[in-house]
């Protein structure tokens, strides 16, 4: 027991270090626009905790945090730019969109909770298309195909983030505290019912467990955390158009919740910062990046399939073992 | 609507609900034979249509051979699909891994396409050519001009669709692919080769896919976003019931019937009108409209 609680102290040291490091270092290296690239992988890093909430811990395949996060990013823009005939502050506007997001998943998640497993799949895909086709289209609500500009900063008790600086250290905050909201989820009394119901949802039944309000709550928490995505996206370009919310995009946050780990909350954010970010590092590959890309999610699949941090941790458990108990090295192997 | 239109409807309904059949076809036969939903399946139309349009088009071949050789390479290119996204995930801890894998697949698929054909779409001649202005053979029904494409993708949708229920419900063969997709264990138990009933399905479900490209090349242009196609089929698959190929085929003409429909009145919302139907169909009658006769495994 001592030496479990050791071993979560550590890892969470090393995070906090590569965290700091990382905001302290990015802002240095990266200037204006590939600074905006940080930034969105952060948001993106948003809706990937989500995904890693549905699927790692509930085991549900879920597409639809995209659309969450676009009626977070229209919301936001409606409500902020009067269109509407009505201005609300940015930050209440902040605060709204993921509440509004939280009931509307809530809503949408008890009608298609009832679904089971691939059923419940193609539904999510079916909202992100239908979700699409109105952003798209509809001119009232979402600008269609021009989208909606003059979307104000974001302005905390009359502070504006103005240019990307302010912006990397705000998101760098925001993504501190959800993603130890996140991992206090998994392991709270709900995240632990999550698991059991992605292991075996018979058995978590058997348990006492209530396997579809779990899943709605799940559900609910996801939409939550694309809202807030989406709502911070809008507020960070000034600007939404609805080719973000393309079905293409989805499947791209769940390679990335997959790339990081799929369980793990560190692993979506680096997950979610890798795939976003290295695009831009390699442009002189442009023609060949896109192909080294699906190789690479294929490859990782192959060989990792607990992503990059399943890797970590296997490479830690060898480390561990080539260090303090060289002999036991074969042994251990062995089982492995 | 007057009857011109109805009969365009029904006809550009059917043709493409047939195309999505081809499509929902290949996805199902892999669900039932291995558990896996295969995201990859619209891009390996979209490379159907662009191995038919290389040999029709850029190598010039007659008719006669480039059925056979495009047939074989569909072939092929399942074979390797089989054993680089299959084969080494058959036993994956994680069985989103290699739904995961497949996605990556058609990321894959779509850049090798990009890379030899360009991103531009190309255009590919119909089967069947009037000589006298370039374009598409017309046939006159009922005083309405229809162009044969259209019927001939409906009526090869229809051969092979009816194929391969021959494949499968009256040859010994089939039968054997059937009892492997159904209990893997047992049907080696009984000295079925699964490796080679495994290969047999993946090689019928692309080339249902690859021929469904080659149908709709002339249709649309042949591009890379062809692979979205199969986004309708998989609605198709889902109004259908997922796990029956029956109703597969007739969730896919249904959906390929609402999506031309549509076109008539809400022509830029037509996709949120066939997702929408999907959705009030999973409220409703979740099971689909032919229920499920097997475990869902995927």
């Amino acid at each position: 027991m001592k030496s479990q609680k050791k071993k979560i102290k550590i890892s969470a040291l090393v995070v906090l270090a590569v965290s700091l490091m990382f905001a302290i270092f990015i802002p240095v290296m990266f200037q204006g626009y590939s600074l905006m690239v940080v930034n969105i992988s952060l948001i993106y890093a948003i809706i990937t905790l989500g995904i890693s909430i549905m699927l790692g811990m509930g085991g549900q395949l879920s597409f639809g945090g995209l659309a969450f996060m676009g009626y977070g990013a229209y919301f936001v823009a409606n409500v902020c730019t009067g269109r509407l005939g009505f201005k609300i502050p940015t930050l209440l506007a902040l605060v709204l969109a993921p509440i509004f997001c939280a009931v509307l998943a809530y809503m949408i998640g008890l009608i298609l909770l009832k679904l089971k497993d691939t059923y419940f799949t193609f539904a999510t895909i079916a909202l992100v298309q239908v979700s699409f086709s109105f952003f798209m289209n509809y001119r009232p609500l979402f600008g269609g195909p021009d989208g909606i500009s003059g979307i104000p900063n974001l302005s905390v008790g009359g502070y504006e983030l103005k240019d990307n600086n302010h912006w990397f250290y705000f998101l760098i905050g925001v993504l501190v505290v959800l993603a130890i909201i996140v991992e206090r989820i998994r392991t709270s009394a709900f995240g632990r019912a999550l698991a059991s119901v992605r292991d075996n949802d018979t058995a978590a039944l058997t348990l006492g467990v209530d396997v579809y309000k779990t899943k709605v709550k799940a559900f609910a928490i996801a939409g939550m955390l694309g809202g807030f995505a989406g709502a911070l996206y809008v507020m960070q370009g000034n600007f939404v158009a609805s080719d973000l919310f393309a079905y293409n995009n989805a499947t791209q946050f769940i390679i990335m919740a997959m790339v990081g780990g799929i369980n793990n909350t560190f692993g979506s954010i680096v997950g979610s910062v890798l795939i976003t970010i290295l695009p831009e590092a390699f442009r002189s590959l442009e023609r060949y990046l896109q192909l080294f890309y699906g190789l690479a999610v294929i490859l990782l699949m192959v060989f990792m399939p607990m992503g990059l941090s399943g890797m970590s941790q296997q490479l830690g458990k060898w480390l561990r073992r080539l260090i303090w108990n060289p002999s036991a090295k074969k042994a251990g192997g062995a089982k492995q | 609507m007057s009857f011109n239109v109805v009969l365009t409807v029904f006809l550009n309904g059917l043709a493409m609900g047939m195309v999505y059949a081809l499509v929902a076809m290949g996805i199902i036969l892999l669900v039932r034979a291995i558990g896996v939903l295969n995201f990859a399946q619209g891009e390996l139309l979209m490379l159907g249509a662009y191995i038919t349009f290389a040999l029709q088009v850029q190598m010039e071949l007659p008719i006669w051979v480039v059925v056979p050789v495009a047939l074989i390479s569909f072939a092929v290119i399942a074979l390797i699909f089989m054993f680089t996204i299959y084969w080494p995930l058959r036993d994956a801890s994680y069985p989103t891994a290699i739904i995961i894998a497949t996605m990556g697949a058609s990321i894959v698929i779509k850049e090798i396409a990009m890379l030899v054909w360009g991103g531009l779409p190309l255009r590919m001649p119909p089967l069947l050519e009037n000589e006298a202005t370039g374009g598409a053979l017309l046939v006159n029904i009922a005083g309405v001009n229809v162009s044969w494409q259209l019927i001939l993708t409906a009526v090869v949708g229809m051969v092979i669709i009816g194929l391969v229920f021959f494949i499968f419900e009256k040859l010994y063969a089939g039968k054997m692919i059937q009892a492997a997709s159904q209990d893997k264990f047992a049907a080696e138990l009984m000295g079925i080769p699964t490796i080679v009933t495994t290969a047999a399905t993946y090689i019928i479900s692309i080339t249902l896919a690859g021929v469904g490209g080659f149908m709709v090349g002339p249709i649309f242009t042949v591009n890379v976003t062809l692979g979205t196609l199969l986004l309708r089929a998989f609605a198709g698959v889902i109004i259908g019931g997922l796990g029956n190929i029956k109703g597969a085929i007739i969730g896919s003409v249904l959906v390929g019937l609402i999506e031309s429909t549509a076109a008539v009145r809400w022509s830029t919302y037509k996709d949120a009108v066939i997702f929408l139907v999907l959705l009030a169909f999973l409220v409703v009658r979740p099971q689909g409209l032919f229920g499920m006769k097997i475990k869902d495994k995927a």
